[in-house]
């Protein structure tokens, strides 16, 4: 009895300890977004003077917001972004999963150099792609300034990773004697990889869409590249306007980022409670 | 059923990876073909002719001490980003998956770096380093931080490793917490009950178990180090005295700046194999471990 | 079952709905008003806003649709992958040495428009017209007279400080008079081996014929007149810099402030700068002065510049008779019309590079320029540097700001870059 309490409390103090690391840590890490967002309510010459300043010299102010969001044309920009984000992201778990079973569970030659190709494509540079990429889909096929062929593009480079990812997980997390006993009743492969693998899978898909939808979220430069119209610009073409070599206003572009950066937030807070969800229901025994 | 028959292997083939192959192939494998032709030419980038040269380029390469220069110090800038990503992201995926109160909330909180793209959070960094802490240390008279460490060519590096250990930390943080979890919780109960401390518990039951996160993580971690831009760009821009460019930076500067579209890419190319040695090695020596584990 | 449904289900509806983004993504920009459409590049960011408007406007009085963008990548970048893509410009606004680079290729002859006959800062290559100048632009020192007069006292006559001499006499007597360092430097690879540095090839009785000479390796940079006295005057610069310690790591946004609300005095810049000064509590008694020199060859007496910002239109198949018509129009409308005059000049603050255009309201270093320009005082800019010169002897530059080489070494590593370097042929 005494032993249980001692260790109840040794646990207690060491949980007091994590949690005072934690919360250093944390301040560290979001340090950078509390400047932004105590910068965010400031006018720009208060910026530059003192930025670690709580309230500017010239007195708190939202206007930078509205300005933003009317120079960004904020809600065009946002569905833009949204629609591509989730159509991309879809389309990546559900390819990149299904390729990732086949080349873990046959060891044929195919597969092998798929999967290898794919390993050896994550560490091509993009700029090396940039204009061979926009010589053929404008040149040869002029399909540009749509929001499929930017979705299409955005699959095609995140499988590799994607597929990475999902490889590690159905190796460590599905085992094979599932899948046999699910062929034993009679499933085909592609029943068994609905019903038995991909479930097996909700952690690792969590993990890849939120990673995947971030980085089409925040991806610049591809869509610059294919979306040339205004009309079909995304959230960071819009942020990245306000950029020149010549002139920035610090108070504009702070609203611009926190107002790229909320959706995601949101979405993000949203997935991290499923993870959580799908680690612990999913576990295997 | 003969699943060694070539009619079972296609179909199974088309079946699950038909699609991604054909995505793959467009997007990816179809341009670096044609951006590999065009390193035997003396493009410029907008020009109509694109005249062949031949291996012009691969010599200029060579030749280019600035480009070695810059290999090397993306290599140092790797090595050390590397580990210290990879140190500091274990240790904040033991720690919010102890079960403290709030665990949820901090692995949120870590991730929230990764939310924002490379630029944008490259200018903010940039505002730290030059205005904020500069600002702490003249009030708090602290020598070491009254003037910008990005002012100096060692402090530069410094801080780009600062932001990448920042970025990638809760990335990496992610795919810890899903390998701590994956370890199933009888193992460790029996490794309690056999007296195990935490400490044994996690070198000798959690790590080897957790081979396949550590692989990924430090795939993920190399490559994205080797190919490092954008920060690089936004938070340096090379400077002071181009002493911080980093490879992928002198391959644009070279193709777009400079206008040596053809060398700019075999210079790429380079960088693209040294890229793909270290990749392959280190997967390799994991599958290994992953084997033995 | 239930999730392979969900899966077949989302991806109909994935595929639907991208189909639909698809189908209303093609070609709504122009088409409805049954009109031409151009699109204009635009490279100079301070001025997108404006140019947004104007088009704006623009589109409803004479129903040509014109769409205005700016990208953040590198011109030639930028340019590089539109034409791969076989989407370029109808007009692309670019700086000198681009044009010289892509003319003669992608742009249209011009010599036959009206606007020629009324400047003088026209490109022609081989024999045609194809650069449209859009302003002229100036270097020189910055200065805030306000903050200068606070102190001595009296009202501030560049006129007087030509010589590097009495620049340093009027600097100590700031100092003396309470403001410790009236200086400040940019060091952007682009401020420095971009337009300082320049000075030393602009400044020469014959631009060309010098930098011929680098690039043949027969000129002794380190004893060059031009060279020493420009560098002399850059130290002095130093010397009296608020960043003296930490001149590298100083920010343009900083170093603006400090001279729009007058804690310095003086900075290297141009006109353009005023887009900077002007966001912070500006005072309006500012101008730009030639850089002081100990010289009396004249060029004390001058700024460096010229026409700045050129467009041309572009002449592949991709471009319509009717775009490029419309183009031209924009063009003329630009120079001719008195609301495309109000753009320039009002709107933009654009010294203009037209003859027949009047400004008055141009802001403080407009108004200089401006002077300068109609009184024949400015050195012309040498627009064929190589496209690395920049950024190579810009890093250079900064080792020297910093005071890790010296100016012999500087000249030396100078020499050494013309000797792989080719200027843009012209």
């Amino acid at each position: 009895m005494d032993k249980n309490a001692k260790a109840a409390r040794n646990k207690k103090i060491r949980h007091a300890l994590m949690l005072v690391l934690l919360v250093v840590l944390f301040l560290l890490f979001i340090f950078p977004f509390i400047l932004v967002i105590i910068n965010v309510f400031k006018e720009k010459a208060d910026i530059t003077t003192d930025p670690l300043a709580l309230i500017g010299a010239h007195g708190f102010t939202l206007e930078n917001f509205p300005e933003a969001m009317e120079k960004m044309e904020f809600w065009k920009v946002f569905g833009n972004s949204a629609i591509i984000t989730i159509c991309s992201t879809i389309f990546t778990l559900l390819l990149s999963s299904m390729t990732a079973f086949v080349i873990v569970r046959n060891n044929w030659k195919l597969t092998g150099l798929l999967f290898g190709l794919m390993i050896a494509s994550m560490v091509i540079p993009f700029q090396v792609l940039m204009i061979p990429l926009v010589s053929l889909y404008g040149g040869i096929f002029g399909i540009l300034n749509h929001r499929a062929t930017l979705i299409f593009m955005h699959v095609g480079f995140s499988l590799s990773m994607a597929t990475f990812m999902f490889h590690g997980a159905i190796k460590t997390n599905v085992p094979i004697s599932l899948e046999e006993a699910a062929t034993i009743d009679g499933c085909t492969r592609w029943q068994t990889y609905w019903k038995v693998v991909f479930p097996l899978l909700k952690p690792t898909i969590a993990t890849v869409a939120i990673i995947d939808a971030m980085a089409f979220w925040n991806d610049y430069l591809l869509p610059s590249l294919v979306l040339a119209k205004k009309e079909l610009y995304t959230i960071p073409i819009a942020t990245q306007m306000f950029y020149g070599t010549f002139s920035t206003d610090l108070g504009l572009i702070m609203a611009a980022l926190l107002l790229a950066m909320l959706p995601i937030l949101i979405l993000y807070l949203f997935l991290q409670r499923f993870i959580v969800e799908g680690v612990t229901s999913g576990a295997v025994k | 059923m003969n699943t060694n028959s070539m009619s079972y292997k296609s179909k199974q083939y088309i079946m699950f990876a038909g699609i991604t192959t054909l995505v793959f192939v467009a997007v990816v494998i179809a341009p670096f073909i044609y951006g590999l032709y065009l390193t035997f030419t003396s493009w410029d980038g907008v020009s109509r002719d694109k005249p062949f040269v031949g291996l012009a380029n691969y010599v200029a390469t060579f030749q280019d001490s600035a480009f070695w220069a810059a290999l090397g110090r993306t290599f140092f800038y790797s090595i050390i980003a590397v580990i210290l990503v990879n140190v500091v992201a274990f240790i904040l995926a033991y720690l919010v998956t102890r079960g403290v109160k709030g665990q949820n909330f901090f692995r949120a909180g870590f991730f929230i770096p990764n939310l924002i793209g490379g630029i944008v959070l490259g200018y903010v960094w940039k505002f730290v380093f030059n205005r904020a802490l500069v600002a702490i240390g003249e009030s708090l008279s602290v020598g070491a931080l009254s003037t910008s460490w990005l002012s100096t060519p060692n402090g530069a590096m410094a801080c780009l490793i600062i932001v990448a250990v920042w970025q990638y930390a809760g990335y990496m943080m992610l795919i810890y917490v899903a390998g701590f979890m994956s370890v199933s919780n009888d193992v460790l109960e029996a490794a309690k009950i056999d007296g195990c401390t935490d400490f044994q518990t996690i070198v000798h039951i959690s790590v080897p178990l957790m081979v396949s996160s550590f692989v990924q993580c430090l795939f993920l971690t190399i490559t994205r180090c080797f190919m490092v831009y954008d920060v690089n760009l936004s938070l340096t821009k090379g400077e002071p005295f181009n002493s911080s460019v980093m490879a992928a930076m002198h391959v644009y500067n070279q193709a777009f700046t400079y206008k040596n579209y053809g060398t700019g890419q075999a210079e790429a190319l380079v960088l693209f194999i040294v890229c793909a040695v270290v990749g392959v090695l280190q997967v390799y020596i994991g599958k290994k471990a992953e084997v033995s584990a | 079952m239930k999730l392979k449904k969900l899966a077949a289900v989302s991806l109909a509806a994935m595929m639907t709905l991208s189909l639909a983004a698809c189908g209303g993504s093609g070609d709504e920009g122009g088409a409805e008003s049954g009109g031409t459409a151009i699109t204009i590049f635009n490279s100079k960011m301070e001025i997108q806003d404006q140019f947004e408007e104007v088009a704006e406007k623009y589109t409803e009085a004479t129903g040509v649709d014109v769409e205005v963008y700016y990208s953040s990548d590198t011109v030639a970048a930028h340019l590089a992958t539109k034409y791969s893509s076989n989407d370029p410009y109808t007009l692309s606004m670019v700086d000198a040495k681009d044009v010289y680079n892509l003319a003669e290729e992608h742009a249209v002859d011009l010599s036959d428009q009206e606007w020629v006959s009324q400047t003088p800062y026209a490109i022609t290559i081989n024999d045609k017209v194809v650069g449209f100048p859009l302003c002229v632009e100036a270097r020189g020192l910055i200065y805030n007279a306000d903050a200068i007069e606070a102190i001595t006292g009296t009202p501030f006559d560049p006129a007087q400080y030509q010589t590097l001499d009495a620049f340093k006499g009027l600097l100590d007597q700031l100092v003396a008079g309470g403001m410790e360092s009236p200086t400040g430097v940019l060091k952007e690879d682009w401020s420095m081996a971009g337009h300082y540095l320049p000075q030393v090839y602009e400044e020469q009785a014959d631009p060309d014929a010098f930098v011929t000479g680098l690039t043949e390796g027969t000129v002794d940079l380190a004893n060059d007149p031009k060279y020493n006295s420009l560098m002399e005057t850059f130290e002095t610069l130093m010397d009296y810099n608020y960043a003296k310690d930490s001149a590298i790591s100083a920010e343009r946004e900083v170093t603006s402030q400090k001279l729009a609300e007058g804690e310095i005095a003086f900075m290297f810049g141009g006109n353009w700068d005023w887009a900077v000064l002007s966001a912070y509590d500006y005072s309006d008694n500012m101008g730009i002065m030639p850089v002081p020199q100990n010289t009396d060859d004249g060029t004390n007496t001058k700024l460096v510049g010229g026409g700045s910002k050129y467009f041309f239109i572009d002449s592949s198949e991709n471009t319509t008779d009717e775009q490029r018509q419309a183009a031209k129009d924009f063009l003329n409308w630009l120079v001719s019309d008195p609301e495309g005059n109000a753009f320039l000049t009002d709107d933009c603050q654009l010294v203009p590079a037209y003859s027949n255009i009047s400004a008055d309201n141009l802001d403080p270093l407009g108004t200089s320029v401006k002077f300068y320009a109609d009184a024949g005082n400015l050195i012309p800019n040498y627009n064929f540097l190589p496209d690395d010169h920049y950024a190579v002897l810009g890093a250079k530059m900064q080792e020297y700001l910093a005071g890790q080489i010296d100016r012999t070494q500087f000249a030396q590593d100078i020499v050494d870059y013309w000797k792989t370097a080719q200027v843009i042929p012209h």
